[in-house]
């Protein structure tokens, strides 16, 4: 249930992150395992880079890199920002609706 | 073992219908992005065929912007629709008002006369009583027939877009534009035969598209056809709507009804 609710997420997840710092892909999985949503498979997370570059919200560069080889850089679009911010307030009303909604319930932990 | 997994990649890429061009690009940013993480792809990306679907379901463009049609008036009415064969009664008093811009679902238990009804509609089969009034220009894709096994996707287009006064060079950009909507790319010297009974059923569809029509007779197909190319369908259902035609979809699963305009169940005859 999670990974299909982080999968409806993902890409403000990604927005969210991007609109902090620009990065590439292997650094955005680190960055959403630290944050708690586990290991994000390439096969999820690549393909909703590739989308949110094609809807214009982000911009992908190629970069050289000192040490390895040439890495893809990922950054916010003017349009990003905006999806982001718009995004993010439609969230705070869902999250707010839906705590309301589990509040009566007290969850009984085993 | 990592080239034959980027070869792969690229071909199945194209076979989901993203054009070469970009299919070859983004294959080359998998080798490099794979490189960068310092893995192999198959660990990345996990299987290349289902990276390949997941990755043209996101590469592939928004469904074809139809030219826009004239929008509300009546495309199809049927006022009690009756079909007997002998004594068997396939249909009864059907009716049914379909309007530019809108979408109805045909549902109804397998033997329903769902099939019936859409040969029906398009004057391939003639109802044992009631009226049939429709708009002249319709694109009927059916479940079963409707392609010529011996001709390839590229003649069908040329022989379909000729029959409504399109140029050979449009009939084929255009059926070619559709197809890739579906996620198939066709290739050269393939005839009907060769093809997926699911592909063949994508040529269905784009054949009925092909020439913009006001309504649209489809048998939604539900064999061959995989999840992905169900959405891609449905998908598209909706954006013909948005450009104004009426879309008559006989529909064999319980798909998610709730955006369609009209849903005409019918009874089998055994119900009576």
């Amino acid at each position: 249930m999670r990974q299909q609710w982080l999968h409806g997420f993902l890409d403000l997840c990604l927005l969210c992150l991007l609109l902090e710092r620009r990065d590439y892909g292997v650094g955005l999985a680190q960055r959403l395992a630290r944050s708690g949503f586990g290991d994000i498979p390439g096969g999820t997370l690549y393909p909703s880079l590739l989308r949110l570059e094609k809807q214009s919200l982000v911009r992908a560069d190629w970069a050289a890199s000192d040490v390895g080889p040439r890495r893809k850089y990922y950054e916010l679009t003017a349009e990003g920002r905006a999806a982001a911010a718009e995004r993010v307030a439609v969230w705070r009303e869902f999250r707010d609706v839906m705590d309301r909604m589990t509040a009566a319930t007290e969850v009984e932990r085993p | 073992m990592t080239d034959q997994w980027h070869e792969s990649f690229a071909r199945l890429l194209v076979e989901r219908g993203v054009a070469p061009g970009e299919a070859r690009r983004l294959a080359a940013d998998s080798r490099d992005e794979a490189r960068a993480a310092g893995l192999p792809p198959a660990e990345l990306f996990g299987p290349a065929a289902a990276y390949a679907a997941g990755i043209a379901r996101a590469a592939r463009p928004a469904p074809l912007a139809a030219l826009p049609r004239a929008r509300g008036p009546v495309v199809l009415r049927l006022t009690g629709v009756t079909k007997r064969y002998r004594r068997r009664e396939v249909l009864r008093g059907v009716d049914l008002t379909l309007r530019a811009g809108e979408v109805a679902a045909v549902v109804g238990a397998n033997g329903s006369g769902k099939s019936t009804l859409l040969d029906i509609c398009a004057g391939a089969s003639k109802a044992t009583s009631g009226l049939v009034e429709r708009t002249a220009r319709i694109g009927y894709a059916p479940q079963q027939h409707g392609t010529a096994p011996y001709l390839t996707a590229d003649e069908h287009f040329r022989l379909f877009g000729g029959a409504h006064g399109m140029g050979a060079k449009r009939a084929v950009a255009t059926g070619t534009h559709l197809a890739a909507g579906l996620g198939w790319r066709p290739r050269a010297g393939t005839v009907a035969a060769q093809l997926s009974g699911g592909t063949r059923q994508k040529l269905n569809v784009v054949l009925g598209e092909l020439h913009r029509p006001d309504l649209i007779l489809l048998d939604e197909p539900y064999q061959g056809f995989d999840q992905d190319s169900y959405l891609d369908l449905w998908s598209q259902v909706y954006a013909w709507r948005d450009a104004g035609a009426g879309v008559l979809v006989v529909t064999h699963l319980l798909h998610d009804l709730d955006r369609v305009d009209h849903v005409l169940e019918l009874k089998g005859a055994e119900d009576r």
